[in-house]
């Protein structure tokens, strides 16, 4: 037999594999658990930081707490953790660790979900140690703020002066820095972009210690390169970002038998542009539910007179009614009844809580939809795989996903939202989930086992994250996580032509490869 | 006496995925070898796609020297006593034909563990928290290690769980399977995939493909018969049946044994106290007598619940038992005859590829296929394995009872 020659290789800078080209599906051949970083020259490192005022903490205490992110599957241990403080101190921590070629691993909130935040070895820089907001302009409507702050002490400053953020992830015990550099996504991100693009400018440190500010008028280019660019090409020190005044929301919910008919009406609605908020939240894929929200009576007053009765999902009582008529002559599938209303009991009380709630309004999206419903997702291992399209290609993707789902667990959940893309972003989203075919929107469905007290390994959850990812190969299109454990599907995903262009791009801002390596490249 | 976090005795496939889990997370971890590195490793070296995923996605490309020739193998190839045959490529797509002597070398120096090789391991005891170990290095004293886990990634005839249960490989069936290499003369057999023979008379485990432009002939049988016997006489069916015109056997033949039967009856070891076993120690074994992809995984679970028992401060075996579940679910069921008619538990498509034959080729094969697993009546597996079957049906799961 003669040696396959792999043809994805010839074209990029991944080293040959002799075995075949595309010998499995979905992976390119690439490691994508790093190897720990063996600790040459640490002692050296350790000593021209400190000359340059850098405190470096090297005990147990100090980097034990680091040894995992919320997806509590990728382990690793630091060498030494340094707390951000400012930006001249990051830039010394960044000039040095270059000379050393020591890795730097940035972390805000830990969220991540692939170990992109946990240090195999080298320094992890702490940016909650720069957690302040700064300024606050309520004519302009925009605030600036230290990177290391949690989007939910943003929220509660902000609130102050009657004011909130535009978008912000579901979990907001994360960043403002991580999110600017992988996207955030909202369920109103159908309506004003991702978490991302609220981003006006940016104090960046770069991989070389330079401290620069940027944004789409001063350092266009770098400003491109760190909005989304999964913390390649700079650690944020401070953004200013869009925000708006506060609103209550008024909110609706529909109910669904199936997933493509709710796909559809989620479609439909983001194309009316009739809402300002839409998303599905789903119990397994017998209860679907349809979420949309208002900013203003009169927004709510035209979607229940025009497009609600386009809609195809039901109230509770009338859902509950047609789901125990299609139950009761299926006995195999009490047990799932069961999950249902037991989900529904637990859950239901935190998405409509009285003490946030009044006439009708919820008075405070960020505790209802970060932590008090957050608990109810997730478990020791947080294992949340996705799919990002463009519109044709959505239903497929979430019907495919959700047959995995329904494979590997017996209780699970999945999320879906659209995200409005922004022309003007186009250069931003290279490097990004956002499927390069997606005109208006994209589209991204999150899977979520539910663990029900069984405990699974990190192996058999591995598995179903390449069943997830690999569905995405044959759809050619993208993920809102590749990073860390999954890096190898970036290729599958971009094309070698991009990710070769970035990297090149990432060899000369950082030629030491030593800022959050093995996340993407 | 020096004290470390986790000694792994075997510096195999197992050993290298556990030690990866470890050492990234930043605990000390030594590697007991008892012979030199690179050394030798009786295997067909044909790994499954998931294992050959697993290797690609923890230690990256694999380079050429740790691969024979032929590189890679695209399924496999059933033969059955009525001369009908069936191919079955793998579904993950071609995988590699490993070199284990050097795949081994090098898994286990990308896991970055510290290797102590030509040191044998001679006894553990455990104490409260810790456990010491007790090894060799050929020709020297023996010396003691304290840690606070040993995994014992050694083999079918593991020294590790001999120390835990002394009698345990009396009680399970062992069988010996050998390999011989012939130059090629004249070979019809396909290079690209894995021969199988489902052949009573030709013994409990026949087996043949290329290697580095050789033809390996392979057999296995129940420990007691003769293996040149055993040989001479499969390479005759060969020729005869096949047309397969091979040189005399070189003079490098192989052997080993197996321990086969635990995978089928769900009659696993995983350990006691901190001691874990993994790999091929604790019965794991896919039903192309596979064992590499089992090997590489069992041994990843093992050091991410070594790492787990450390940050949750939980006994080990707790946390190991629960999380191998779902490789016990894996492997068991490529046995389970409800799931192989039911379900895809194989990396192959056999119900597709029997569906796809002429209906009478099908009866042949199933005959054939019903009197090849009477060879195995004596073990007395048959009414065990229809017991986990019913038990894998009814409550989804098999039983933890029967692991020791």
């Amino acid at each position: 037999m003669n040696l396959p020659v792999s043809e994805t290789a010839a074209e990029s800078s991944l080293p040959t594999d002799p075995v075949a080209a595309d010998a499995l599906i979905g992976v390119p051949r690439q490691q994508t658990n790093p190897s720990r970083w063996r600790g040459e020259r640490w002692p050296e490192f350790v000593q021209a930081a400190e000359l340059q005022g850098v405190e470096v903490r090297q005990r147990y205490a100090d980097t034990g707490m680091y040894i995992t992110d919320a997806g509590g599957l990728a382990h690793g241990m630091p060498h030494g953790v340094v707390v951000a403080r400012s930006a001249g101190q990051i830039a010394a921590l960044m000039k040095v660790a270059q000379q050393f070629a020591v890795p730097v691993t940035v972390r805000g909130g830990g969220l991540t979900t692939e170990g992109e935040s946990v240090a195999f070895g080298g320094v992890l820089l702490d940016m909650t140690g720069m957690s302040r907001l700064l300024h606050v302009d309520k004519n302009a409507l925009t605030v600036r703020t230290q990177a290391g702050i949690f989007w939910h002490h943003l929220a509660e400053v902000l609130r102050r002066d009657g004011l909130d953020y535009i978008s912000a992830p579901l979990n907001l015990s994360s960043s403002v820095g991580g999110t600017l550099g992988v996207g955030g996504i909202d369920v109103n991100s159908s309506k004003h972009g991702c978490s991302a693009d609220q981003a006006i400018s940016l104090l960046v440190v770069t991989p070389t210690g330079e401290i620069v500010e940027c944004s789409d008028d001063e350092n266009h280019e770098l400003f491109e390169r760190i909005v989304l660019g999964y913390g390649q090409f700079g650690i944020i020190i401070e953004a200013t970002l869009k925000i708006r005044r506060y609103t209550p929301l008024r909110m609706h919910y529909f109910y669904y038998a199936s997933l493509k008919p709710c796909v559809e009406d989620l479609l439909m609605l983001d194309a009316s542009q009739a809402c300002d908020y839409t998303g599905i939240l789903t119990m397994m894929d017998s209860a679907i539910t349809l979420l949309v929200a208002f900013d203003s009576d009169a927004r709510e007053a035209e979607f229940l007179r025009q497009v609600k009765p386009e809609l195809r999902g039901h109230g509770e009582l009338m859902f509950a009614l047609r789901l125990a008529a299609k139950f009761s002559w299926r006995p195999w599938k009490w047990k799932e009844v069961l999950f249902l209303l037991r989900r529904k009991r637990e859950l239901f009380p935190d998405l409509q809580p009285a003490h946030h709630m009044q006439e009708g309004r919820m008075l405070d999206r960020t505790v209802v939809f970060s932590r008090a419903v957050w608990k109810h997702w997730g478990n020791r291992h947080m294992v949340i795989p996705d799919l990002a399209t463009n519109r044709d290609k959505f239903i497929e993707a979430v019907e495919r996903g959700n047959a995995v789902c329904r494979k590997y667990f017996s209780c699970y959940t999945l999320y879906c939202v659209g995200i409005r893309l922004r022309d003007d972003h186009r250069a931003h989203y290279e490097l990004s989930s956002i499927p390069a075919d997606a005109e208006g929107w994209a589209y991204g469905c999150e899977f979520e086992p539910m663990y029900n007290g069984v405990e699974y390994s990190r192996d058999r959850l591995q598995s179903f994250k390449n069943e997830i990812y690999d569905i995405g190969v044959e759809l050619e299109t993208s993920y809102y996580r590749f990073g860390g454990m999954m890096k190898g599907y970036i290729r599958r995903a971009l094309g070698n032509e991009v990710v070769e262009k970035h990297l090149q791009l990432k060899r000369e801002a950082d030629p030491a490869m030593i800022l959050n390596r093995d996340v993407i490249f | 006496m020096r004290s470390v976090d986790v000694v792994i005795v075997g510096a195999s496939l197992a050993a290298a995925a556990a030690a990866k889990r470890l050492v990234d997370a930043g605990l000390e971890t030594v590697i007991l070898e008892k012979q030199l590195l690179p050394r030798h490793k009786i295997c067909s070296g044909i790994l499954s796609p998931r294992g050959h995923r697993f290797l690609l996605e923890n230690f990256g490309p694999l380079p050429r020297n740790v691969l024979h020739e032929p590189t890679s193998c695209r399924g496999v190839t059933f033969h059955f006593p009525s001369m009908v045959s069936m191919s079955m490529d793998f579904f993950g797509g071609t995988t590699p034909h490993l070199h284990r002597k050097h795949a081994d070398h090098w898994v286990i120096e990308q896991s970055g563990a510290e290797v102590m090789d030509d040191t044998s391991f001679l006894a553990q005891r455990e104490l409260d928290d810790h456990v010491v170990v007790t090894a060799r290095k050929r020709g020297g004293e023996a010396f003691d290690l304290k840690a606070r886990y040993l995994i014992g990634a050694d083999g079918p005839v593991s020294p590790v769980l001999r120390s835990l249960y002394p009698d345990y490989h009396k009680q399970i069936p062992m069988f010996f399977v050998g390999q011989k290499f012939h130059e090629i003369i004249d070979c019809p057999l396909d290079e690209a995939y894995f021969h199988f023979w489902f052949h009573p008379d030709l013994g409990h485990y026949t087996w043949s493909h290329a290697r580095d432009s050789r033809q390996i002939v392979g057999v296995g049988y129940k420990i007691g018969d003769k293996f040149h016997d055993r040989h001479l006489h499969v390479a005759r069916y060969f020729e005869e049946k096949h047309g397969v015109r091979l040189k005399p056997a070189d003079d490098d033949h192989e052997g080993c044994s197996e321990n086969f039967g635990p995978s089928l009856i769900n009659r696993y070891v995983f350990g006691k106290g901190r001691v874990l076993i993994t790999g091929q120690a604790t019965g794991f074994l896919n039903m192309i007598g596979e064992g590499m992809s089992c090997a590489l995984h069992s041994g990843a679970i093992a050091g991410e619940s070594v790492v787990d028992a450390m940050l949750r401060n939980r006994p080990v075996q707790d946390i190991y038992r629960q999380n191998i579940a779902s490789e016990v679910r894996r492997t068991t069921d490529q046995w389970n005859p409800l799931k192989i008619a039911f379900a895809r538990p194989h990396e192959a498509d056999f119900p597709k590829a029997l569906m796809e034959m002429p209906m009478g080729d099908r009866i042949k094969v199933m005959r054939d296929i019903w009197s090849f697993l009477k060879l195995y009546k004596e073990f007395r597996w048959g009414r065990q394995i229809m017991a986990i079957s019913a038990q894998r049906l009814l409550h989804g799961d098999y039983s933890r009872k029967n692991w020791l």
